[in-house]
């Protein structure tokens, strides 16, 4: 945990809250979230359904906007952007992997991961080899030239991830990617996105509901009711053991029934 | 909730996607009204025109305007239908019977048809007095005519939009009954996956459309021989098929080879215009086919009626260059100067000397024409640009339309003519024909401008003998407009004997005005229709394909681009889509123009030029609805 303060911190949130609704019925989803993720770290989000994971998620991201609260990332102020210096920013800086894919019909593999370039400054030259890089190292370079309906589901959450990080994004956000997938695809998808956080060095934020998804991570976060409930680091131990720390926290966070009984 | 409450919810809810509808069925509506009151107002037609022609003319334009509405409705239909296929199968899937939902269906299209035909009509009644008065401007008449309410017109409007409305209550039965639910749930995530053409045939079938498509601008450009509705046809046929081969294969060859060139790095730009474009390539060759030939129709039905009505006054004076010409009548010429002086009628009277006799001309033909020589000298008294030629020589005056002509117009100068008979001989080469009268069209014989002592030289020499004659031309110019019609007016007592083989300008020009008035009437008219017809089907079905993308827009937004970045691929989308079926409609509707000159004497360059801007900008104001619907679809993405 030390050497944590010591790395670059890319996303800073400051007691974020989150409220739906109009006046006379207003619904708090997030109530006061802090996070701090430094870079390099895969964080996954955990919580029952309306705990308010996938609110965070959008909110962390971008997409949506907070009611109070500040968000930082890599030191810049997003919460009062505007909504295209906002755009500028999620195409500059953030990476998304969506459950369903959110690939382009009408583009092949190669033009969908080519896309979030397609307006930025990088040279064609760069983009290519950038995407020969990243196509290669997800295993989808045979396929490039392919439209999404004529993939797997498996292949086409690669797709989606490599789409998310061809323009070296300070920060990744999966939402549920593993979602659509069977377990082996998933567990396939999983392992890249561990081995690209190791290698590259890419902070990822993961949200989903599956343990066995966020015994990859190197941090778990779980929340509750809209607030944090409890933090597992991995730290040194084997995928095998953290996924049963997980399934305790889980057991508890889960467990209303058990309260009652 | 009753069936009635669920029919006006739903309504109310789709009212956005209605109101286009709504205002095109109330438009086509309103414009047949007036059609149909024009065409049964009987007091009128026949006042203003006596001619049987005019009613046919009026019959089957009316059957043409049906045959839009027809179409227009069919199409505007199954879009709606397609769209709501999602509603149809959710409402059989809580419980509703077929029946219901068929039930459902109709009552909410009677009571659009109801609305869109009570709007229509009164619209119609207070429309069709504009429609006259603009019709009576058109044709140059002046007097008041009254147009009360015709319920006759009400009446065949309403029996021809119910059996309409009949026809798309069939549509929905088909539609409810013969879709399976699944069918209904998938229907609106259709379109096909683009395939990778095959080079070869691509390529032989994109050639073969460019060669149809220039075999009938060839064969537009060729003289009309005695097969004319046979060569009509294979033309039509030969562009249609090559339109729709170009839309089905070259376009999406094109397309394809653009995008495999930029090798994966398609930008934002192409990406949302150039790929779903070309997803749906297929599905949409026939409609982007019936766009192009019903503009390509329009456009050349509007430029041409345009082009007559424009040239009439300029077409009038090329065939007839002088108000009134007397050809040796000395006596009704004296006495019609007196009228005109007594009538106070400002007046130029010139006296024309000219010869008649036969000519045989140098084109091989050996046949004896009857031929007028006319001195230049005279003729530059009225007319100062009239170019004198050099002695010997002669300026032949055709002014024949070149359509109309039996010769070709390859005819080579100089020619040589041979003049007179009965053994006077006189040869006068011919060095240039120009397309237009030295004098009236009606005078006997080729005109012939020669030079006034060669006219000289050529009466004193020649025998009089029958075929062989000394003509005295008495023409008079009247100043001014309204003189020329009183003028008209005292020519008639004159003319009575000959007005059909010798008409004046003035009587001519207003018949001209007002058969190309009716006829640019028409055009306008059915052009109108035609028109709105298009742009509707062609904003409709973009409608549809914004829906079906609004996921893309999402999806886009999420990954950081901008609202306006995304309409900047959206503006791309649309122009291929309104564009090139405008364009290919322009280049198909100019070459028929260019055939259609030769129907005329003038330039109609300008004319159709402009009619065609005209056009253009209306068609392109759906272009603009199109993207506005487009701007809030993308707003409301994320």
């Amino acid at each position: 945990m030390n050497d944590n303060n010591m790395k670059k911190t890319v996303l800073h949130a400051i007691q974020i809250r989150k409220s739906f609704g109009v006046r006379g019925n207003v619904q708090q989803v997030l109530k006061g979230i802090d996070l701090r993720v430094v870079e390099g770290e895969f964080v996954g989000i955990m919580g029952p359904s309306g705990s308010g994971k996938s609110t965070l998620i959008n909110v962390l991201s971008t997409i949506d906007q907070t009611t109070e609260g500040k968000i930082l990332v890599e030191d810049v102020d997003i919460s009062n952007m505007k909504n295209a210096e906002l755009s500028l920013f999620r195409r500059n800086k953030l990476g998304f992997i969506f459950q369903d894919y959110n690939l382009l019909d009408t583009l092949t593999v190669k033009e969908n991961i080519l896309l979030p370039v397609s307006l930025g400054k990088m040279k064609k030259k760069a983009a290519e080899s950038e995407f020969q890089a990243i196509a290669s190292e997800l295993g989808i370079l045979e396929i490039a030239h392919k439209y999404p309906y004529e993939i797997s589901g498996g292949q086409r959450q690669r797709t989606s991830a490599a789409r998310a990080l061809i323009h070296g994004p300070s920060l990744v956000f999966a939402d549920e990617p593993t979602g659509a997938l069977d377990s082996k695809a998933a567990s396939s998808l999983l392992g890249k996105m561990e081995q690209l956080n190791q290698q590259r060095s890419i902070t990822i934020m993961m949200v989903t509901h599956d343990p066995v998804a966020s015994s990859y991570c190197s941090r778990v976060i779980f929340l509750k009711d809209g607030m944090l409930y409890s933090e597992l680091y991995r730290g040194s131990k084997s995928r095998q053991a953290f996924f049963k720390d997980i399934m305790n926290v889980q057991a508890v966070l889960g467990g209303d029934h058990i309260d009652t009984v | 909730m009753t069936l009635f409450e669920l029919v006006i919810r739903s309504m109310r809810k789709n009212i956005k996607n209605y109101y286009l509808y709504f205002f095109a069925l109330i438009f086509s509506t309103t414009l047949y009204y007036v059609f149909a009151a024009l065409q049964h107002d009987s007091s009128i037609m026949t006042a203003t025109f006596a001619d049987v022609q005019f009613a046919s003319l009026f019959k089957v334009s009316g059957i043409v305007l049906l045959l839009i509405v027809v179409i227009f409705m069919i199409n505007a239909n199954s879009i709606f239908l397609k769209r709501r296929s999602r509603e149809i199968g959710l409402y059989q899937l809580i419980g509703l019977t077929r029946r219901a939902v068929w039930l459902l269906l109709i009552a909410e299209n009677i009571l659009l048809g109801i609305g869109a035909l009570l709007i229509g009509i009164g619209a119609g009644a207070l429309m069709s007095r504009l429609f006259l008065l603009i019709l009576m401007k058109l044709i140059g008449i002046e007097t008041v005519i009254n147009l009360s309410f015709s319920p006759t017109a009400a009446v065949q409007t309403a029996i021809v939009f119910a059996l309409l409305i009949g026809l798309t209550l069939m549509q929905m039965l088909i539609k409810v009954y013969g879709t399976s639910l699944l069918a209904l749930f998938t229907a609106e995530r259709q379109g096909e996956h683009p395939k990778r053409p095959n080079a070869a045939v691509s390529a032989i079938v994109g050639l073969f459309s460019i060669t149809m498509i220039t075999t009938g601008y060839m064969l537009s450009g060729k003289e009309p021989g005695q097969e004319l509705f046979l060569q009509m046809l294979v033309i039509l046929a030969s562009t249609i098929l090559g339109t729709y081969l170009l839309f089905r294969v070259t376009i999406g060859w094109l397309f394809y080879s653009v995008r495999r060139s930029r090798n994966g790095q398609l930008g934002l730009k192409n990406s949302l215009s150039l790929a779903p474009v070309m997803h749906r390539m297929k599905a949409n060759a026939n409609s982007l086919t019936l766009i192009t030939v019903l503009s390509a129709m329009t456009l050349t039905m509007v430029a041409i009626a345009y082009s007559l009505y424009f040239s009439t006054e300029n077409e009038s004076h090329v065939m007839l260059p002088y108000d009134f010409i007397f050809e040796n009548k000395e006596q009704d010429s004296l006495a019609f100067r007196t009228d005109l002086e007594q009538a106070g009628i400002k007046f130029v009277h010139h006296p024309v000397d000219a010869i008649r006799l036969a000519g045989i001309y140098g084109n091989g033909e050996n046949m004896e024409r009857s031929t007028l020589l006319l001195g230049a000298e005279q003729l530059q008294l009225i007319d100062p640009e009239l170019i004198t030629p050099r002695q010997g020589e002669a300026i032949w005056y055709k002014g024949q339309k070149k359509a109309m002509g039996i010769e070709q117009d390859t005819v080579l100068y100089p020619q040589e003519v041979h003049l007179g008979t009965n053994g006077f001989q006189s040869v006068i080469r011919i060095t240039e024909g120009i397309d237009r009268y030295a004098v009236n069209f009606n005078l006997n014989g080729r005109q012939l401008v020669i030079t006034e002592a060669e006219l000289h030289a050529i009466r004193d020499r020649m025998p009089l003998t029958p075929g062989q004659e000394i003509i005295l031309l008495d023409t008079y110019q009247i100043a001014d407009r309204n003189g020329r019609a009183e003028a008209a007016s005292l020519y008639d007592k004159y003319a009575k004997a000959y007005r059909p083989t010798a008409p004046d300008f003035h009587s001519y020009y207003q018949e001209s005005l007002q058969k190309f008035g009716l006829i640019i009437f028409i055009a306008g008219f059915l052009g109108l229709i035609f028109l709105i017809a298009t742009g509707s089907i062609l904003y409709f079905k973009q409608m549809t394909e914004a829906e079906q993308e609004k996921g893309v827009y999402t999806i886009l937004r999420q990954l950081g681009f901008s609202e306006r970045e995304i309409m900047g691929g959206i503006i791309r989308k649309q122009l291929f889509v309104f564009a090139i079926p405008l364009a290919i409609g322009l280049v198909h509707s100019s070459f028929a123009v260019k055939a259609a000159s030769a129907l005329t004497l003038s330039d109609i360059a300008f004319p159709a030029a402009m009619a065609m801007a005209i056009y253009t900008v209306i068609y392109f104001t759906f272009a603009i609805l199109t993207v506005g619907y487009y701007r809030r679809i993308v707003r409301l993405a994320l």
